[in-house]
C-alpha cells in the first residue's frame, strides 16, 4: 500500500505515461473492471487538453485540417505537460513548437497562424487601460509636441511574418478558402491590439514598424519624425508621423503621454 | 475570519461567456451566479467587464477547479494571492472548490481526481483547508466531486470522510446532487446514505447537473440536461436539508439561456412542492 503522496505520483505517471502501477491500488467495482474504470481518467485529460487546443487554436486547426490537428495536438500534449492553473495557458507554447517540431516545421506558416491566433487571445484579456484619444492629443500645446513619450496600450504587440500567414489566417476567420502559402519577399510587420473589448490586427508598413517600434521604446515625437524623415526622406516626414500617430489614437492602441522634461536623445 | 453561515440565495446558474449579453440585456429568472475563478483570473478586457456588470446586479459566489486542497504538492501560494485578488473585486457571498487533487509536481491534470478516504489523506486535507481558510480570511466552501475509481487502501466511506473535512477544518460544504448519484452508482453505495451521513448544518450550496451514461459506470460531463433519477434524488435532498443555495451546472453543450433557466425554474418548483412557498420565501 502506497502512502498518499506516493499514490498520487502513481496515479499521474498513470494518465501521463501509461504506467500501470497505479491499477494494483484500485478495486474494480461490481460492474466493471479497474482498467475501465481508471481509463476514465487517462481519456479525459487528453480529450480536455485537445479541447482546449481545438479552441484556442481555430483557424490552425481549420487549416491543417483535423487528421493533421489531432497528430499535433498528441504530439504537442506529450511535449507540453499543463503546468498551469489555468487551461488557457496551456497552449502557450504552441507557435514555438510548430516552430521546432517536424513535420510542421516544414510548414513556416504554420507557427505563423499560431502566433497570430495566441497575440489576439493575449489582447483579448490584457490588462485594460484607458486609451489615448485624438481629442485628447488635439489639446497638447504646440511647444509640448516635440517632447511627447507615448504609453502603448497594454494590449497592443508588434509582430513579424515571415509568410502569408495573416492573409491566410483572415481567409479562413471568414469561411473562404485560404490563400497558398508562401514566403514573403520582404518580412511583414504587423500589430495586435484590442479596441474596446475586440481583439484586432493589421498589417503595418516598414516606416509605421520603424516608428511603433522606437516610440514604445520612449522615444520622443520630436525624435520619432526625424527617424521618419531618415526612413522615406524629408518631404512630408512630419505629417506622415503624425498620421501614424492619429491612426493609433483612433484604434485604441495607445494609453497615454507624458511630456518629457528634457530631450533625451 | 468570516463564520457566519452564508445566507440562502435562492436559484442560480453558472455564469458563461455564451451567456453575457442575453443576462445584461434581459432580466432571466436566476437569482444569483457561479462564476468558474480561473476565468477571470485575467488582467482585464471583456471577461473582466462582464464580471464587473454581473457583480454589480447579482449576488455572486466564486467556484474554484485547481486549489488541488488534497494533493501532496506545497499549496500554490501564488494562485491564492490571484484567488484572493480576485476576491476582493467580485466580493462572493463564499468561495468554493472540490475536495480533490489535480496533479502533483508542477503538473495540472484539469480533472478532479481522487481522494483514498484514509487517516493520513483526512489529516492531510484538514490542515490544508485550514491554511487556505487562514489565508483567504475566510471559510471555504468544499464540493464532493464524482469519482470513477476507489482505492484498496480506504479506511472509511466518502461521506465519512467528507464529514470529517468538514467538521475537523470547519469548513462549509457543497453538496453535488449529480456527483452523489454519479459515484453511488460507479461505486454501488446509496444515496441516502452519503446523504444521511453528511452534517447538515454544514451545507450551504447544491449543484445539480447533467451526465453521461455508459452503461457499467456514469461520467459527471456536465454536457446533458439533468435526468429524471437526479431529479428524484434533488428532491429528497432538499427534504433533507431544507432550503439551500441550488445552481444548475452546466460546462459543455452549452444550450441558449432559456433552457438552463427552465430547468432551473424545474429545481425551484421541485423546492417549493417539498418546503412549501412560505418556507422558501422566509428563507429569502
Amino acid at each position: 500500500m502506497s502512502g498518499l503522496k506516493e499514490l498520487q505520483e502513481k496515479f499521474q505517471r498513470g494518465i501521463l505515461a501509461g504506467d500501470d502501477a497505479v491499477l494494483a491500488e484500485i478495486n474494480d467495482s461490481a460492474k466493471e473492471e479497474r482498467e475501465t474504470l481508471f481509463g476514465v481518467y487517462r481519456y479525459a485529460y487528453v480529450a480536455r487538453l485537445a479541447e482546449v487546443l481545438a479552441d484556442d487554436y481555430e483557424v490552425t486547426h481549420s487549416y491543417v485540417g483535423d487528421g493533421t490537428f489531432a497528430k499535433l495536438v498528441k504530439a504537442y500534449i506529450a511535449a507540453h505537460p499543463s503546468d498551469r492553473r489555468s487551461a488557457r495557458d496551456f497552449g502557450r507554447h504552441m507557435p514555438a513548437f510548430l516552430s521546432a517540431t517536424a513535420p510542421f516545421a516544414a510548414h513556416p506558416e504554420l507557427a505563423e497562424i499560431a502566433s497570430l491566433e495566441k497575440a489576439l487571445a493575449d489582447a483579448f484579456d490584457a490588462a485594460d487601460a484607458e486609451p489615448l484619444t485624438v481629442a485628447m492629443l488635439a489639446e497638447i500645446a504646440p511647444e509640448d509636441w516635440p517632447k511627447l513619450i507615448f504609453t502603448p496600450h497594454p494590449a497592443a504587440r508588434r509582430f513579424t511574418f515571415t509568410t502569408n500567414a495573416a492573409e491566410i489566417w483572415t481567409a479562413l476567420h471568414n469561411e473562404a478558402a485560404p490563400p497558398k502559402a508562401k514566403t514573403l519577399p520582404e518580412p511583414q510587420a504587423i500589430l495586435v491590439w484590442r479596441q474596446d473589448v475586440t481583439a484586432r490586427f493589421r498589417p503595418i508598413g516598414p516606416e509605421e514598424a520603424m516608428m511603433w517600434d522606437e516610440a514604445v521604446q520612449g522615444t520622443r515625437f520630436g525624435v520619432l519624425c526625424e527617424m521618419v524623415a531618415t526612413f522615406a526622406g524629408e518631404d512630408g516626414a512630419e505629417l506622415r508621423a503624425a498620421t501614424y500617430l492619429k491612426d493609433w489614437a483612433d484604434t485604441g492602441m495607445l494609453a497615454g503621454y507624458q511630456i518629457a522634461a528634457r530631450p533625451s536623445r | 475570519m468570516q463564520n457566519d453561515k452564508p445566507p440562502f440565495l435562492g436559484f442560480g446558474l453558472g455564469l458563461r461567456p455564451q451567456h453575457y449579453s442575453e443576462i445584461l440585456n434581459g432580466d432571466p429568472n436566476v437569482d444569483w451566479f457561479e462564476v468558474i475563478s480561473e476565468n477571470y483570473m485575467v488582467e482585464g478586457g471583456q471577461p473582466m467587464r462582464m464580471l464587473d456588470q454581473i457583480c454589480d446586479r447579482y449576488p455572486v459566489v466564486m467556484h474554484g477547479v485547481s486549489l488541488s486542497i488534497a494533493s501532496t504538492s506545497p499549496l500554490d501560494m501564488e494562485y491564492l494571492g490571484r484567488l484572493k485578488t480576485l476576491a476582493a473585486r467580485v466580493k462572493p457571498k463564499w468561495i468554493s472548490d472540490h475536495l480533490c487533487w489535480t496533479g502533483v509536481h508542477g503538473v495540472n491534470l484539469h480533472d478532479l481526481l481522487p481522494v483514498p478516504y484514509t487517516k493520513e489523506a483526512l489529516a492531510h486535507v484538514v490542515d490544508r483547508v485550514k491554511q487556505v481558510q487562514d489565508v483567504l480570511g475566510r471559510r471555504l466552501v468544499l464540493e464532493n466531486v464524482s469519482s470513477y475509481v476507489t482505492f484498496g487502501q480506504s479506511e472509511m466511506t466518502e461521506w465519512e470522510f467528507v464529514s470529517e473535512v468538514a467538521n475537523r477544518a470547519d469548513c462549509w460544504l457543497l453538496f453535488d446532487v449529480n456527483n452523489v448519484y454519479v459515484s453511488a452508482f460507479n461505486h454501488g453505495f446509496s444515496t441516502n446514505d452519503f446523504l444521511n451521513g453528511v452534517p447538515r448544518d454544514r451545507v450551504v450550496q447544491f449543484h445539480v447537473a447533467g451526465h453521461s451514461h455508459e452503461e457499467s459506470h456514469i461520467v459527471d460531463t456536465h454536457d446533458h440536461p439533468v435526468c429524471p433519477e437526479v431529479w428524484d434524488f434533488y428532491r429528497e435532498t432538499v427534504a433533507h436539508f431544507g432550503p439551500v443555495s441550488t445552481m444548475i451546472e452546466r460546462d459543455d453543450n452549452i444550450p441558449p439561456l432559456a433552457d438552463l433557466v427552465e430547468e432551473l425554474d424545474h429545481a425551484r418548483g421541485i423546492a417549493r412542492e417539498v418546503l412549501g412557498s412560505p418556507r422558501l420565501e422566509a428563507a429569502e
